[in-house]
């Protein structure tokens, strides 16, 4: 370490001193709240006002397909949506998973949003058939024929004795495909599989790191709207549900403002040692 | 609070906390849970496939569709794979998966990420409406032409002389939109981070004696990563 | 037995099934029955469900592969291993016992993944903030013009992901959306119709025999035979 330069060492900061700045960064707007503003992008309003212009009656598709990798940042994207859902009047919501988890991440959901506060029952408004192995071929295969597919919900239950699955057969029995989703597979597969074939109107959240991979499909008119778990925050702002998003924005803006400062750092010390050499 | 869900948030909260001690050096509590992630993984990858094939197989065989017989059968020819002389079996059921998957998904690739695409590109207005919009669209249009250019025309002459000003404008436009997907992968990092804090600190802190553990935890931790080190 | 039965009707497989899925999407082959429906569509129909049912076979393979892995180790007692080996497969078999003969929504079910697998994953994938802290640090370095671009368009989008800074600074809102309207956009969607070019020209390779990988591995013989 002898005979390094200020710029030396600013340019090679050891991953310690990071990660510790970054954990206490993390840690400090979590125990102090500093309640910093959060603004509303326009894909969050477009995604309120779909569901908000959605008639009694209406029935939604929800495919739970993230992992619980994905729960932190999808998990209260979902909640605020849900919630939205179940405060309109006369709205079913039909839930399945094509991720492995789906069923036990909707279950954590469910204990989040307590449904029966919206007075909102299981098998009347809203429902969840399980986790169908097989990506497309399942999209394929519940939009084709949901009955053909499976006959009960995710408890084993026969879907016969609930009121929401009347008149519901396949893809074409819904208003509004709503995805979920830590894989490109599954949000990418239902516009091929349910926006292409049966013309379906379709939005989805996924990872902010996949967005750029979905937005040739918002531009080309497929999906409505695509937004990342990372807007949940927004959501709850125009749902007026406050929670785990909202909570998440000072610790968002201080972190982000941190690795800025990190890069500026590297960057200002390899041009000043550049400079230095020549 | 139930005494199930306190052990299970202990639980939870050691494991997280566990894993994270990878970031600073590696020890044998983070080993310890990472093998514990491997068969927890396998394990629930069994449980749901043991759970498909009775809700969307077994059920629907009882029920009279018999012909999903065939299915069964070649459901277990799958794991021909592991015998030495007939792993050949398993090509069977394996080039009906592959012929389904191939015919649901060309039969709508042409229109979902062909012919959608170059509809709504070759739609832009590139001489009418407000500047901007024409130079935005101008700039866009030439983007998505060069960034084909680059993938479709590989060969070493369509990148040198003067064509290879096309793949340099792609290469740039690559970057921005690589730079915009490193930027968002931060986001979502950071917020599975604070996903996982805002659990250790709203639902394990509170509990009794978590205050006290966690000095604890860390210190085992800190000596863990010493001893490893140290070989 | 011969390369036709172990190479050919597989391929054969392959093409006769895809040609059914496409050409039920396409046209309407007679005969059709009473409600207008092809005899494709309830052959798609089956095969649609018959896929659901193989990946479900599927999904044992990863607890499959490790037991053959790790009861190596074990038996062998490989130092500084085979304990981690044998913790590992104590873990698969209580999550599938418990899952199996008590229901995967069981509370006995949920109680063990939401202590151990939904943390463990939640962590893991998490976990990976900290090496891009490290590695955007690292590497968001102007060396040349197109690291130069990934720089400048990374402090942008970073500036405007911290929510309350695009509140303060409402220009990075208008700078991103061109980023992500026009830049992101135009690179993504010819990555995308090049990528559905590749995706075409590989199905079409493997259905006509040219592309063999998903047959696993190939013996002498069946390298150097044609097929048919």
């Amino acid at each position: 370490m002898s005979g390094q330069s200020i710029w030396d060492r600013l340019e090679n900061i050891p991953r310690e001193i990071l990660y510790g700045i970054l954990l206490v960064v993390f840690v400090i707007p979590m125990v102090f709240p500093l309640g910093l503003p959060v603004p509303i992008s326009s894909n969050v309003e477009t995604w309120y006002d779909t569901i908000e212009a959605l008639p009694p009656g209406s029935v939604v598709m929800i495919d739970f397909g993230y992992s619980g990798g994905g729960e932190p940042e999808l998990g209260p994207m979902a909640v605020a949506v849900y919630k939205h859902l179940f405060r309109k009047d006369g709205i079913k919501v039909v839930a399945m998973s094509t991720s492995i988890e789906g069923t036990q991440l909707w279950d954590r959901a469910m204990d989040e949003i307590r449904p029966e506060s919206y007075d909102a029952v299981y098998g009347v408004d809203y429902i969840h058939i399980g986790y169908i192995a097989g990506t497309e071929t399942a999209m394929a295969a519940i939009g084709t024929d949901l009955r053909a597919t499976t006959s009960t919900d995710y408890h084993g239950d026969s879907l016969s004795q609930f009121s929401i699955m009347d008149g519901i057969n396949g893809a074409e029995d819904f208003d509004l495909l709503i995805c979920y989703t830590t894989g490109g597979d599954q949000s990418e597969g239902w516009v091929r599989q349910w926006v292409t074939v049966y013309g379906t109107d379709y939005m989805c959240s996924v990872l902010a790191m996949m967005v750029p991979t979905m937005l040739p499909y918002q531009d080309a008119g497929q999906i409505i709207s695509v937004t990342s778990g990372a807007q949940a925050g927004e959501m709850e702002s125009l749902v007026r549900v406050p929670a785990r998003g909202i909570k998440s924005a000072d610790v968002i803006t201080l972190t982000h403002i941190l690795v800025i400062i990190y890069v500026l750092i590297g960057n200002v010390a390899a041009l000043m040692k550049r400079g230095g050499n020549s | 609070m139930e005494l199930s869900l306190v052990i299970q948030i202990w639980m939870a909260a050691i494991f997280t906390i566990w894993i994270y001690s990878i970031a600073f050096r590696d020890n044998d509590f983070f080993k310890f849970a990472e093998y514990t992630f491997v068969g927890a993984a396998a394990g629930h990858s069994l449980v749901y496939g043991v759970d498909n094939i009775r809700r969307y197989g077994w059920d629907n065989l009882m029920g009279g569709a018999y012909l999903y017989i065939i299915a069964f059968l070649l459901g277990i020819l799958l794991y021909t794979r592991y015998h030495p002389q007939y792993f050949w079996v398993s090509r069977y059921p394996l080039s009906v998966m592959v012929g389904i998957g191939i015919g649901l998904s060309m039969r709508s690739i042409v229109t979902a990420e062909f012919i959608a695409q170059i509809k709504a590109t070759a739609s832009m207005s590139l001489l009418r409406g407000d500047l901007w919009t024409i130079v935005q669209n101008w700039i866009f249009v030439i983007l998505c032409l060069a960034t084909l250019y680059f993938f479709i025309f590989t060969i070493p002459e369509a990148h040198e002389g003067g064509l290879g000003i096309i793949p340099k404008i792609a290469r740039y436009g690559m970057m921005a939109a690589f730079s915009y997907s490193f930027a968002n992968t931060v986001l979502s990092r950071y917020n599975m981070i604070f996903g996982r804090l805002n659990f250790l600190y709203t639902e394990w802190l509170p509990l009794t004696g978590a205050i006290i553990a966690l000095p604890v935890v860390l210190a085992l931790l800190a000596y863990a990563m010493i001893r490893k080190s140290k070989g | 037995m011969s390369i036709t039965v172990r190479k050919t009707l597989p391929i054969v497989i392959v093409f006769v099934i895809a040609v059914v899925v496409m050409s039920d999407y396409f046209l309407v082959l007679p005969p059709v029955n009473d409600a207008g429906t092809s005899w494709t569509g309830s052959a798609v129909t089956s095969l649609q469900n018959w896929g659901i049912i193989l990946t479900a076979f599927s999904l044992g393979f990863g607890a499959v592969n490790l037991f053959f892995f790790h009861s190596k180790h074990i038996s062998r007692r490989t130092p500084d291993q085979w304990y981690y080996s044998l913790w590992l497969l104590i873990v698969v078999v209580i999550f599938t016992v418990i899952g199996v003969f008590l229901g995967p929504n069981s509370d006995q079910y949920s109680w063990l993944y939401n202590a151990s697998y939904f943390a463990l994953s939640a962590t893991v994938y998490s976990s990976l903030g900290f090496y891009m802290t490290s590695g955007v640090y690292r590497a968001l370095r102007v060396k040349n013009t197109e690291s130069g671009i990934f720089l400048v368009v990374g402090l942008l989008v970073l500036a405007k992901n911290a929510p309350a800074l695009t509140v303060y600074f409402p220009v990075l809102r208008d700078i991103v959306s061109f980023i992500t309207g026009i830049l992101t956009t135009s690179a993504q969607r010819g990555i995308m119709i090049g990528g559905a070019l590749g995706a075409i020209s590989l199905g079409i390779r493997t259905m006509t025999g040219r592309e063999t990988g998903f047959l696993g591995k190939l013996t002498e013989e069946e390298r150097g035979g044609a097929v048919g």
